[in-house]
């Protein structure tokens, strides 16, 4: 077992060091074959806003070399629909379940983050991703109001390529751990235009790597959980190594759910040991 | 949805055009008409996304799919292939067709390339004793679909732009008598294609009713099973999942944006 909010009273305990990235069981209710909630130390739901979003329209993927790049534009029912439809599934699965909210109007965040307190013996806590066009400034002000509104744990998703440089302010904004990162967003062409979004795939390995050699050198004393271009035991490792307590993965699980499914059972033995830390020792 | 290694067990050659029979009892046991599998192209992460398939033939052991030649390197390398290669495959994918309950006429409309994916409809409407009329407009001869791989019960319409094979044009003069024959209409082509289908069936019929058309509508697909919001289409009453929701809707409803 690992904790994953250790400085937070609520923690975030995860049995395996692999996490479902947001969106690739849904909102845990579509399941690849073969994989099921036990194979993950927690899941990550797909983006939710504080309104239904339509998304973007056809085309949403494009391949890339080496990968791919999605864009959905954030398609989601929006927030109440999504607690309405999905509390009993979160209550049912066996893997704490963290919401992953994604913003609109200032405060929307917050908001959500506000209405969550019934749900709080359901929902292990909260990831909020950090747009790439983010200041420092802004990232504080809507961690910090995030965690004024919640005492859920706080996973911000850092931008992969500004990840040492929001990092601390983030931290002492509120946040209990950090994602790195956030995938880079790029644009490739396709019959009818472009498509812009953020890229998937292996090809995006090495901005993880670059990221963590960065907050390596911070120091920092939270929880990091790699994320992005993880597509083999190998890179898992390479992310444990380098410090992190936990790997998340998504575009493998797409591609390719037995290949997740041999990840999730080779990385249990190299789940990190980490010393207890005491709660109220911040 | 099961994800199985299948054997390309065969590949016949028909010109440029390959026609691969992929060995899976699991898979093809579940495959409906209608129901695309989606492949793994490539040894190693490059190309990335699987291929989608909508196979033209389904037995009890294994599948057929037909890769024309393009210029995409994922099918290249499935056409380069040898025979005995293990294929990764992520299947099947959403709803296909559904067998009419009341119908006894069913006419199988298509356009190019996907009027071949009608082929396991035809054959299952067939051998249930079903009068079937499969009717297809194409470019060029190259995509028809040959008469002699058809059961001989089934009536066969053609027409191609050029006129090498069949009626010279498309299928608008046959429509309107096929359409008032058939009780029931299954169809696959691009969505142009449908909205002629429909504005012919409600000059025909009056109006379109739910149940009377299914239509495929044919997308690539990432994971398939509804997490990745890739293949959204603007059907049925909003922005759908086409892997939950589809790829086969009733006409209907891919109206019903
Ligand atoms: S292919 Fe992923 S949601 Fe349909």
């Amino acid at each position: 077992m690992l904790n994953l909010a250790p400085h937070n009273k609520l923690g975030l305990d995860i049995q395996s060091p692999l996490i479902a990235g947001s969106g690739v069981v849904g909102f845990g209710d579509v399941w690849p074959p073969g994989l099921h909630a036990q194979d993950f130390g927690a899941i990550i739901t797909a983006p939710i806003s504080a309104s239904p979003r339509v998304g973007a329209a056809q085309p949403r993927l494009v391949e890339t070399p080496g990968g791919f790049l999605l864009n959905t534009g954030g398609h989601n029912p929006g927030f109440r629909r999504v607690i309405d439809r999905h509390r009993t599934t979160w209550r049912r699965l066996s893997t704490p379940v963290i919401l992953s909210l994604v913003g609109g109007e200032p405060g929307d965040r917050a908001w959500m983050a506000a209405h969550l307190e019934p749900l709080e013996d359901v929902i292990a806590g909260v990831a909020l991703p950090i747009s790439e066009d983010v200041n420092l400034s802004e990232a504080a002000a809507f961690i910090a109001a995030v965690r004024r509104a919640t005492p859920l744990p706080i996973l911000a998703q850092l931008p992969v390529t500004r990840a040492a440089y929001l990092a601390k302010t983030v931290l002492i904004a509120g946040a209990d751990a950090l994602i790195v990162g956030a995938p880079p967003p790029g644009a490739y062409p396709v019959r009818q235009g472009f498509i812009e979004g953020p890229m998937g795939g292996p090809a995006v390995f090495p901005y993880t790597v670059r990221a963590l050699r960065r907050l390596a050198d911070l120091d920092l004393d939270a929880p990091l959980i790699a994320a992005g271009g993880i597509y083999t035991l190998d890179d898992a490792l390479l992310c444990l190594e380098m410090g992190v307590s936990a790997v998340q993965i998504r575009g493998l699980i797409w591609r390719d759910p037995a290949e997740a499914h041999r990840l999730a059972i080779n990385i249990r033995p190299f789940m990190p040991q980490v010393e207890e830390i005491d709660p109220g020792e911040t | 949805m099961v994800q199985v290694k299948a054997k390309l067990q065969a590949r016949e050659l028909q010109g440029a055009v390959q026609f691969l029979r992929v060995a899976s009892s699991s898979m093809a046991e579940r495959l409906q008409p209608g129901q695309p599998v989606l492949i793994k192209v490539g040894w190693g992460h490059d190309p990335f996304l699987r291929r989608t398939f909508y196979p033209i033939s389904l037995e009890s052991d294994a599948f057929v799919i037909r890769v024309p030649p393009d210029a995409d390197r994922g099918r290249a390398w499935l056409r380069m292939a040898p025979e005995g290669t293990e294929l990764d495959c992520l299947g099947p994918i959403g709803a296909g067709f559904t067998m009419p309950t009341q119908a006894q006429r069913i006419l199988c409309v298509g356009r190019g390339e996907s009027s071949w994916w009608l082929l396991p409809f035809v054959n299952a409407a067939s051998d249930r004793g079903l009068a079937v009329t499969l009717a297809v407009e194409a470019t060029t001869r190259r995509q028809i679909i040959p008469a002699r791989d058809l059961p001989l019960s089934v009536e066969y319409h053609v027409a191609t732009r050029d006129g090498s094979v069949g009626d010279k044009g498309d299928l608008t003069p046959a429509l309107p008598s096929l359409l008032r024959w058939a009780d029931a209409v299954v169809a696959a082509g691009p969505m142009a294609f449908y909205q002629q289908l429909r504005y012919t069936i409600e000059s025909t019929r009056t109006i379109l009713t739910r149940g009377y058309a299914q239509v495929l509508v044919a997308t690539e697909f990432f994971c398939g099973y509804g997490a990745c919001q890739s293949c959204v289409a603007d059907v049925a009453g909003g922005r759908r999942r086409v892997c939950l929701r589809g790829p086969v809707f009733d006409m209907v409803d891919v109206f019903r944006s």
